[in-house]
């Protein structure tokens, strides 16, 4: 037999997880093949009959759980291995043909031995849901190409040499020493393990030999001392950010434990990166006035585009975009200082929301409040209304909308001393409201960026320590956390939202993401982890074993992947010419993208129920 | 609808005459009977090329059958045989079914694929679409070879189509009765290829789809589709 059974082969060829194998097995599969046909209302597999691997070729499947809530749908083109492969089958989970089906039908014997000759197509039934969707992260971004720019690269990874670190008791003239014989530029200044502060040769230059300072001083009179710091992990596109928006040019790198890990340099990072993604944060600095503000974040969608298309996944993305927003926002915050002259006590500049998580996209509304020292009077608050105003005025016209929730600084209730935010935050804690919950959601996701960034530092862990072992509130924010859930009949039209203007589309942030920022949250809150990143906030939850490691490994797979797409979807509408949103249409997705997509949303369903569980949080609706 | 008894009466016939012959074999097996459920019947659904419809002129190109076992069609006894013809192909027929002489030349000769195909359709029910084709052909060509007439109970596709195109009253087109329009109506897929096992199996889904039409958890005797 040569050519004939060629319609066959082709189509199995063509779809997963057949297009995986060698050719030379593709053409020798039809002839291991049953075909067959099951009518509208027939059990799915047929009852009393060998297991086997059934691949659909025309027609509908669908499978409902004991209590008949759809649980999977079976489309066109794909295929039911659980019988063969061990995948998971809940109790009560029963399939039916929905519409007159013919499908191609393989014993679990013929797909044994394919498993056994190809490690690809194995792959694909790989039981852990984990390294298969690692696997489709890996292949979405080869697929965009890959790129060196400063996204993929870790600040810690630029990092050149061990750090040279000098004591503080040490003069001037020894630290000079230390920095010729080691042809550095900068040196770290430690107290023990501890670093206290920076040495650099524009210290030298200007504290010291321009201002006459004796060499045989202590050179912790010209250090510029507790300097900022940036995780190991960070991107290095944030450490330009940092070190523009300072005006400095080294950056002291730590690891998670605030260990010393060392030092880079701007030119380090120069050297590293193409230019394109880093002058945006440069012009930011250097904007005059708001025209100049609002020109440069509208080349924030043509940024992602271009980031995305570099191979850049989406944590890197949202982070990148959330820090041009910082920045912007600081540029903001210093026009409204000059504008209004310095504030008459002291305050911090909170952001909330994704921007505050960095997980924020193009299309993101402004979420802020502002957190005034105690000090604050009455009369202050003309001062921080106004500057309320500009900013959040200024960020609208650089296309950030106006939070619809009205959660701005602007909103008088957002603008408070410490005081009333910790009476906000024990009420919130102790009173589970809905309003509560909901205010919750967005305040334990904040973090100060401009001010005076310690009158937050206390309060936090003040709160955390609070709902730690709060079971109460703790359970309504579980419950709060379920309140989405992922389309796990997602195939077809039957989930899809209808609203005229997304007809046919799948709510990919409301569905996908948030789903997992909310269960991360609650691992943050019952852990007392003050990390608000989803990502770090699941690793920091697998550490304290709030959260087991498959599920933190699981779920950040899941994100990943789930918020990859979105992005790219984001790009792909910029490159159209239309405006970006989260409407994915399934039927723009591969179909070896709608089967991860599945695995994600199997994935978040699967932790989602253990929430549940674990909470009960079926008494409380 | 005379059941399959007299076939076998005109079988047991040709197996006294004939003599020792591939076609002898075939008439050994019994013709299934018209009770029977056809579900756990075997067919061979069967589609042959040929340069035109009259047998006395023209001649077989290729020959593509499948076994169906009751509900299930078995791709693995899948065969399909281009023939040798001793005369040049009409023009027409290879555009229809892109055969050249070419190909055609490195085919067989049908005394040679004949024997295999008996031997798969021995005992078995024959499934064609316009029957009438491969019943006359395999007549001709089993009485040149062995001397006797061919029979088999045989399953129409397009005959059944034709009658539940009645039952609904319908006014029927001849081009309705197409194999790939039958198919089309019941949503089976499209299928390209046009060689005689991609129509034969096209034939024998087509019959998988007729045979669930009736009601599935009740035997249905294959009288019902002769």
């Amino acid at each position: 037999m040569d050519v004939e059974l060629i319609e066959i082969r082709d189509y199995l060829a063509e779809h997963p997880p057949f297009d995986q194998l060698p050719d030379d097995l593709v053409a020798e599969l039809p002839r291991q093949i049953t075909v067959r046909y099951l009518r509208r209302g027939a059990e799915f597999p047929p009852v009393g009959e060998e297991q086997a691997v059934w691949l659909l070729r025309t027609g509908a499947v669908e499978f409902r759980d004991g209590d008949g809530e759809l649980m999977e749908r079976l489309s066109e083109g794909e295929h039911h291995a659980s019988p063969c492969s061990g995948g998971p089958t809940l109790p009560g989970q029963q399939g039916k043909v929905i519409e007159d089906s013919l499908f191609y039908v393989l014993s679990c014997s013929a797909f044994e031995a394919l498993r056994e000759q190809s490690p690809a197509f194995s792959n694909h039934f790989e039981k852990n849901l984990r390294a298969r969707l690692q696997h489709a992260i890996t292949q979405l971004q080869q697929h965009r190409g890959s790129s060196s720019n400063l996204m993929h690269v870790e600040a810690g990874s630029l990092i050149k040499r061990v750090p040279i670190t000098i004591s503080a008791d040490k003069s001037i003239r020894q630290a000079a020493d230390l920095m010729s014989r080691e042809r550095a530029s900068s040196l770290l200044v430690v107290e023990g393990e501890q670093l206290i502060g920076i040495l650099t040769d524009r210290d030298l230059r200007q504290r010291c030999i321009a201002a006459g300072v004796d060499v045989a001083r202590p050179l912790s009179e010209i250090m510029t001392a507790n300097p900022q710091t940036l995780d190991s992990h960070a991107p290095a596109f944030e450490a330009l950010i940092q070190m523009t928006r300072l005006h400095i040019h080294h950056m002291p790198i730590v690891d998670q434990k605030n260990q010393l890990k060392g030092i880079i340099t701007a030119s380090d990072i120069l050297h590293q990166h193409n230019l394109n993604t880093v002058s945006l944060a440069s012009t930011i600095r250097h904007c005059q006035g708001l025209d100049c503000l609002v020109e440069a974040s509208q080349q924030l969608p043509e940024l992602q585009a271009q980031l995305i298309s570099n191979g850049m996944n989406a944590q890197q993305l949202t982070r990148a975009l959330s820090a041009v927003t910082d920045g912007i926002t600081q540029r903001l915050l210093e026009l409204a200082e000059e504008t209004l002259g310095p504030p008459p006590v002291p305050y911090a500049w909170m952001v909330a929301g994704s921007q505050a998580r960095r997980e924020q996209t193009t299309v993101s509304d402004q979420d802020n409040a502002l957190l005034l020292s105690d000090d604050a009077q009455p009369e202050h608050d003309k001062y921080f209304a106004e500057l309320a105003r500009f900013v959040s005025d200024g960020l609208a016209a650089c296309g950030f909308v106006y939070c619809p929730g009205d959660v701005m600084a602007t909103n008088p209730t957002w603008r408070q001393p410490r005081r009333v935010w910790r009476k906000y935050f024990d009420k919130w804690i102790n009173s589970p409201e809905p309003m509560a919950l909901m205010h919750s959601c967005i305040f334990f996701d904040m973090r100060p960026l401009y001010g005076d960034l310690e009158l937050f530092k206390g309060m936090q862990q003040e709160t955390l320590a609070q709902c730690k072992d709060n079971t109460i509130f703790l359970s309504h924010m579980a419950a709060n956390a379920l309140q989405y859930r992922p389309p796990l009949g997602f195939f077809r039209q039957l989930v899809l939202i209808h609203d005229g203007e997304h007809d046919d589309s799948l709510d990919i942030k409301h569905r996908g993401v948030i789903p997992v920022v909310d269960l991360a949250r609650v691992y943050a809150l019952s852990g007392g982890i003050a990390a608000i990143n989803t990502h770090d906030r699941l690793k920091a939850a697998e550490e304290l074993g709030v959260l087991s490691h498959d599920g933190a490994q699981d779920l950040q797979h899941a994100l990943a992947f789930i918020a990859t797409l979105r992005a790219r979807h984001q790009a792909q509408q910029h490159m159209d010419g239309m405006a970006m949103d989260n409407y994915l249409r399934p039927d723009k997705l591969t179909r070896p993208e709608r089967a991860q997509l599945k695995d994600a949303f199997s994935i978040i369903n699967t932790l989602q129920q253990a929430m549940a569980a674990r909470y009960q949080t079926g008494r409380m609706r | 609808m005379l059941g399959t008894w007299p076939l076998n009466l005109k079988r047991k016939r040709e197996l006294a005459r004939l003599g020792d012959n591939p076609l002898r074999e075939y008439y050994q097996r019994p013709f299934p009977s018209s009770r029977s459920d056809s579900r756990a019947l075997e067919f061979v659904a069967l589609d042959l090329e040929t340069t035109g419809l009259d047998p006395q002129q023209d001649v077989i190109l290729s020959i593509g059958f499948v076994n169906v076992l009751g509900m299930q069609i078995d791709l693995a006894s899948a065969q399909h045989h281009l023939l040798c013809p001793n005369r040049e192909i009409p023009e027409q027929s290879a555009v229809i079914h892109c055969i050249t002489d070419d190909q055609a030349a490195g085919g067989k000769r049908i005394e040679d694929v004949l024997p295999q195909l008996l031997q798969q359709l021995a005992g078995r029910v024959m499934i064609a679409h316009f029957a009438t084709v491969e019943l006359t052909f395999l007549d001709r060509a089993c009485r040149q070879l062995y001397g006797a007439g061919f029979s088999i109970p045989v399953v129409d596709t397009q005959r059944i189509a034709k009658r539940s195109l009645e039952r609904q009253g319908q006014v029927i087109r001849g081009s309705d009765l197409r194999l790939a329009e039958c198919r089309r109506r019941h949503g089976l897929p499209h299928y390209r290829m046009h060689n005689a096992l991609s129509d034969a199996l096209a034939c024998g889904e087509l019959f998988l789809v007729q045979q669930a039409q009736f009601d599935c958890r009740k035997a249905v005797a294959l009288k019902h589709f002769l």
